[in-house]
């Protein structure tokens, strides 16, 4: 398990991961601020940017709309990648993806049914996705721990798959017989940071402190589970509880996240794929990156978003789609699928 | 061997030998069995589908009406409307379960269906590009074939031939479907409002647009397969042996392999260009005429009995029960069968999966 790693030395691989990441967030974060589908191009925001040149229309679309976005982008990525990293670490599985597992799916669930039941997106949003998020984060694991599914990687893919499959369409067949509800929800099932504002950020933001806290917390005793049930108990882990929390934090990471910007897919299979090219397998080495190239991956599929189809735009999770599903024909093809 | 020592065979037990003339068949009794419960679970879905909706008559007053007598009323609703709805539900379940059938046998996994392997998405892609791009009536079938056959060569491709290593061609499909799923996505954004309205229904699947030209060319077009199929599946029974037995049994394993490949993307793609992807038809439709008909090579006929009679049920109930809104049928076979699909892999072992 081990193998890939000896191969670099640990200072060079932890700069590597380090650098790398960082560069590529300032030139997506950059790009994010410049780049939009309306009238304002590069060239007038980047003289917004550099010290205000008094073009006020400049302004409005660098400062009102795209730096919400931007910072936005930046959170969910950040806790997108670091719950993809954390849960294929909980499954011992590298296609175990946050949105794959259908725990994104079970977010939305959460949202719309309290939604048609009655309640409103403005006060119950983030904690009934959380909520939502963590059921069908359970329900995934637990699958995959039944009848020893967790043995198979692929298996454990399809059973999730399945579950996002009938959430989503339960979540259709709501919205379908509820119209106010399909009005009220519609930008959460399609999955985008277009015109959200940094306050509905800062509403989920404890469930997001608070995942990022536990996933500080179970990532010594994770990486330890790593080399076996056994090994991790005799190095004094409690495996159980282990597992527990990160599940919480992984719902807790994905429920917030999706709260702000709706259900968006293969992120999380996307970024810790590129983390542990850059720094080998070990969860420990791996979180960093991932926290780093998460907002890296949903900004650049944010500005292309922009681009596609301008004047319009597209849905967020569409492009995040077409990014992964080359990431995930790679994963089933390498011969590595079941060693993590 | 000697003339005098030949007594005419008997037939083994469980099975009833026919002759006629010259030519003689071997008749599985539980098989016949399964094939009449089918036959009946569709006559009833049937009768059920024409009787309820939101002119509702009972089968008393809906059977004579299809006929043309009784209320004028009546043989309007049934005739109009409800005939030409049952049509297309019975040729897109069947041609669903044929489909579904050939897929999970070739890829020897039972998850392996036109739905699971991108070839709905691929051929939902193409038919909204062709409404997009172009409305006319007759392009979208055609486009939906083209798409079913790109999608099939992708994940074929991509996932290094179908049959070879267990879930790797599903999980591969799945991947391709979401790529295909995403140029749907693309598409309906960049349309115009009025493209995008009638390029809906084949993304959520669904009979209630039914165009008339689609529903000709599936119905000769599974006119067309269904016999070819059901040649196909008798040699497919062979080929779940392994390959080389096969081969020393005589059968052309690539030839097969490749016609029935061919028969399953022709059917899931013209019955996507009428229905748009009726999820899990195509994964239930054959797990049922399996259970029905026991465990006697590979379930062609069967399986479309079970397709159309599932599609009819489902459409029936996602225009009854939650009047006055319309559940598409589309989401009626997701809800239903998606905890089927979760029950099953949980359930089975890989080893275990045909």
């Amino acid at each position: 398990m081990l193998d890939g790693n000896q191969r670099r030395t640990v200072s060079g691989s932890a700069a590597v991961g380090l650098a790398v990441p960082v560069a590529l967030l300032a030139l997506t974060g950059l790009a994010s601020l410049l780049i939009g589908s309306g009238e304002v191009g590069p060239v007038r925001s980047w003289r917004e940017v550099a010290g205000g040149a008094g073009d006020a229309e400049a302004a409005f679309a660098v400062w009102h709309l795209r730096w919400p976005r931007t910072v936005v982008a930046v959170a969910v990525g950040a806790a997108l990648g670091t719950a993809g990293a954390v849960l294929q670490a909980v499954a011992r599985n590298p296609l175990a993806e946050p949105g794959l597992l259908g725990v994104s799916a079970g977010a939305s669930t959460g949202v719309v049914l309290v939604i048609t039941l009655g309640g409103s997106v403005a006060t119950l949003g983030p904690h009934i996705a959380v909520t939502g998020a963590l059921l069908g984060c359970l329900a995934a694991v637990g699958a995959a721990r039944l009848r020893g599914v967790g043995d198979d990687p692929l298996r454990l893919v399809l059973a999730g798959a399945a579950l996002s499959g009938l959430l989503g369409s339960f979540t259709s067949v709501l919205l379908l017989v509820d119209q106010r509800t399909a009005d009220e929800v519609r930008f959460w099932t399609v999955g985008g940071v277009a015109g959200r504002d940094v306050g509905e950020l800062a509403e989920v933001t404890p469930a997001l402190l608070l995942g990022g806290l536990l996933v500080l917390l179970v990532a010594r005793p994770l990486a330890a589970l790593a080399l076996g049930e056994q090994a991790a108990a005799s190095l004094g882990h409690r495996p159980g509880r282990t597992r527990l929390t990160a599940i919480v934090a992984v719902a807790l990471l994905v429920g917030g996240a999706t709260a702000v910007a709706g259900p968006i897919g293969f992120v999380g299979l996307v970024v810790p794929f590129a983390a542990r090219a850059l720094v080998g397998p070990d969860l420990r080495r791996v979180l960093l990156p991932s926290l780093l190239l998460g907002p890296v991956v949903v900004l650049a599929a944010d500005v292309t978003a922009r681009l596609l189809v301008r004047p319009y735009e597209m849905p967020l999770g569409v492009v995040t789609a077409v990014i992964g599903a080359p990431v995930l024909v790679a994963v089933v093809r390498s011969r590595r699928v079941p060693a993590l | 061997m000697t003339a005098t020592a030949a007594p005419p065979p008997e037939a083994p037990r469980g099975t009833l030998l026919l002759r006629v003339g010259g030519a003689s068949a071997l008749l599985n009794l539980r098989e016949v069995a399964g094939f009449a419960v089918l036959a009946g679970a569709l006559l009833l879905a049937v009768t059920t589908a024409l009787a309820v909706g939101t002119v509702p008559m009972g089968p008393l007053r809906s059977l004579p009406a299809l006929a043309g007598a009784g209320d004028p009323a009546d043989v309007l609703v049934v005739q109009r409307l409800r005939a030409p709805r049952l049509v297309a539900g019975l040729l897109v379940g069947a041609a669903l379960g044929v489909s579904g059938c050939l897929m999970q046998t070739l890829a020897r996994n039972r998850l392996a269906t036109p739905g699971t392997v991108g070839i709905d998405d691929g051929a939902t892609a193409f038919a909204v590009a062709s409404v997009v791009g172009a409305s006319t009536s007759l392009a979208p079938s055609a486009m939906a074939l083209a798409g079913a056959a790109t999608a099939a060569a992708l994940t074929l491709g991509l996932a290094g031939g179908a049959g070879t290593s267990g879930y790797r061609f599903v999980i591969v499909g799945l991947g391709v479907g979401a790529v295909l799923g995403a140029v749907t996505s693309l598409l309906l954004v960049r349309a115009p409002i009025d493209a995008a309205n009638a390029a809906f229904p084949w993304a959520v699947g669904t009979l209630n647009a039914r165009p008339t030209t689609p529903v000709a060319l599936l119905g000769l077009g599974l006119a067309a397969c269904l016999p070819l199929a059901l040649l196909a599946g008798r040699r497919l029974t062979v080929l779940l042996l392994t390959d080389k037995v096969a081969a020393g049994l005589g059968v052309r394993v690539r030839a097969v392999r490749l016609a029935a490949l061919a028969l399953a993307v022709v059917c899931a793609g013209l019955a996507v260009a009428v229905g748009g992807p009726l999820g899990m038809v195509a994964l239930l439709a054959p797990e049922t005429a399996r259970r029905v008909c026991g465990p006697h090579g590979v379930p062609v006929l069967g399986s479309a009995l079970a397709g159309a009679a599932l599609v009819l049920l489902a459409d029936t109930a996602g225009r009854t029960v939650t009047t006055p809104v319309e559940v598409p049928a589309g989401l009626v076979t997701a809800v239903v069968g998606s905890p089927y699909l979760i029950w099953l892999l949980l359930s089975s072992h890989p080893r275990r999966l045909p």
